[in-house]
């Protein structure tokens, strides 16, 4: 058990100081985020000028949820886990991983965490040092409950992430180009997973059904419990139901799309 | 004269073996249409989720918008179209130093490499955004005349000639610094602000993004001369913007040139 978890933890330590390497591309990353949030702001602001309550949440209520998303979205947010594992297979790199005592889900589970270890951490420097400039747009509704039921659908939220990226890489046993359907599905998952617009101004029966996908519970549900879009408990434990069961999906389709990719799958050369 | 109808015939040549291409690969120009076309109905969504709760976003009405928004993708889809293939594989092969291959081609180095592919998806969904600034055109009520067609038509290409400079402009870092990838996507970050009204613009904001980088203005001025009609103002500086800007993408890309040392073994 402890030979086991010192393994992965090497790869761990591997995958953090490999990110450390690249922080250029983070900055890169974070760079651009900034120039979104500058478009969002603008947008809103823009909209706001029409009427001063939108679908119940005032301006800074508003702008607050963007940018917890995307202090999320470094936290958690699966960025090219599926095309790194996409390009194992295509090379021939999961191979080795045939041949030794290595998960391989384990093996890129544990370099994603390192990965948004370091993102996680890095995007508080950027929110630190522009908080005098943004404090006045910014409003966390502080109760205990949402820190409660907030990790844990964070936690799951993260899994989930994962879990589709993986999904998506493996995808690679079947098809040689996965970049269409990675974009594909990343612009329904940015419509229903709420980096468009709040979710909750989707038409009612849109809302509704968007509850019972798993894109709602990629960033969207943690982030609403902690900006205060959602305010109902029993609700939100009730939404903690329906994530378990789409992480145990996710997760369990991955087992599947493994073992029968790997049947396909053919080893050439050494 | 005479070069003209040479650089006619190189760009008809790259054309006809680019939509070759596409003939071959048939499933992955489905594929990438459909991600587009995508793409722009998760703009549209937007724009039609936010008019549910207010009526006017910096004075403009939906339709008026949505007019905006299809002026934006217009604009886009043609840059992609023509343009974007070629331009982000040569940031990469000026890190590679594949790039040698096009200094040995007949013709200026600037063209050819800009121009050897072109995107038939990106093409086909130029007529989906133009099916949104007709249906919000109708939507308002709007007939505009011939020459305001004419100048929309104008500046259109205009606003395609300005991204291309920008697209150039984001991509010619590379000549300098060999070692930064994914300077390329700066240009999409920028391109955001296109779908925004110039009138919600204030501030440093608005001296930034519309007085200083032109990407307001390239959407937001032939969507009011369909709107309001010609204005000199509007167009004098659209054209004058397109010299400034194509002349800057040039005269970069030329030092940039100078500076190429081919990375090739």
């Amino acid at each position: 058990m402890l030979a086991t978890l010192n393994k992965y933890r090497a790869v761990f330590s591997v995958g953090l100081q490999s990110n450390l390497v690249y922080r250029v591309n983070f900055a890169i990353r974070g760079f651009f985020s900034f120039f979104h949030l500058i478009v969002v702001f603008i947008l809103w602001s823009a909209a706001y000028t029409g009427s001063s309550v939108i679908g119940g949440f005032n301006f800074a209520q508003t702008f607050t949820y963007f940018v917890a998303l995307i202090v999320v979205q470094f936290m958690i947010g699966a960025f090219n886990e599926d095309y790194q594992i996409s390009e194992d297979i295509r090379n021939g790199l999961i191979n080795q991983f045939l041949l030794k005592p290595v998960n391989y889900f384990a093996y890129r589970f544990s370099i994603y965490l390192s990965a948004r270890l370091v993102t996680g951490l890095l995007i508080l420097l950027p929110v630190i040092i522009s908080y005098p400039l943004l404090k006045d747009y910014l409003v966390l509704p502080v109760d205990l409950w949402r820190l409660g039921i907030g990790l844990p659908a964070l936690v799951m939220s993260a899994l989930i992430q994962f879990g589709i990226a993986y999904c998506f890489g493996l995808m690679s046993f079947w098809f040689l180009e996965i970049q269409g359907l990675v974009i594909l599905s990343m612009a329904l998952e940015s419509v229903l997973g709420g980096q468009i617009f709040p979710l909750d101004l989707m038409p009612e029966w849109l809302f509704k059904i968007s509850q019972y996908l798993p894109y709602y519970y990629q960033m969207y549900f943690p982030v609403a419990i902690f900006t205060g879009r959602l305010n109902d408990p029993a609700a939100a434990l009730n939404g903690l139901v329906i994530q378990a069961g789409w992480v145990v999906v996710i997760l369990a389709l991955g087992q599947l799309l493994w073992r029968r990719g790997l049947r396909l799958h053919t080893a050439v050369g050494g | 004269m005479d070069s003209l109808a040479h650089y006619a015939r190189l760009w008809f040549t790259s054309a006809r073996y680019s939509i070759m291409r596409t003939l071959m690969f048939r499933g992955d120009f489905f594929v990438w249409a459909l991600v587009e076309l995508f793409w722009m109905g998760v703009n549209l969504l937007m724009v039609s989720v936010i008019y549910q709760h207010t009526a006017t976003v910096a004075g403009w009405t939906k339709y008026e918008m949505m007019l905006l928004v299809g002026t934006s993708m217009l604009i886009q889809r043609f840059l992609m179209g023509f343009f974007w293939s070629s331009i982000f594989e040569m940031g990469r092969n000026i890190r590679s130093g594949h790039f040698d291959f096009y200094l040995a081609q007949p013709g200026n180095v600037m063209f050819t490499a800009t121009t050897r592919k072109i995107d038939p998806d990106s093409l086909i969904n130029s007529l989906v955004a133009t099916s949104v600034v007709i249906y919000s055109a109708r939507q308002l009520g709007l007939h505009p005349g011939a020459l305001d067609l004419a100048l929309y038509v104008l500046l259109i290409a205009c606003g395609v000639i300005i991204h291309y400079s920008m697209l150039v402009l984001c991509i010619a870092p590379a000549f300098w610094i060999t070692s930064v990838q994914g300077i390329e996507g700066s240009y999409f970050t920028l391109s955001e602000f296109s779908r925004l009204p110039r009138q919600a613009f204030h501030g440093l904001a608005n001296m930034a993004f519309v007085w200083i980088l032109p990407v307001v203005v390239v959407s937001n001025a032939p969507a009011s001369i369909l709107l309001h009609g010609f204005d000199l103002q509007i167009v004098g500086w659209l054209l004058a913007i397109t010299v400034i800007w194509f002349t800057l993408a040039v005269v970069i890309f030329h030092r940039g040139l100078r500076r190429y040392s081919s990375a090739s073994s």
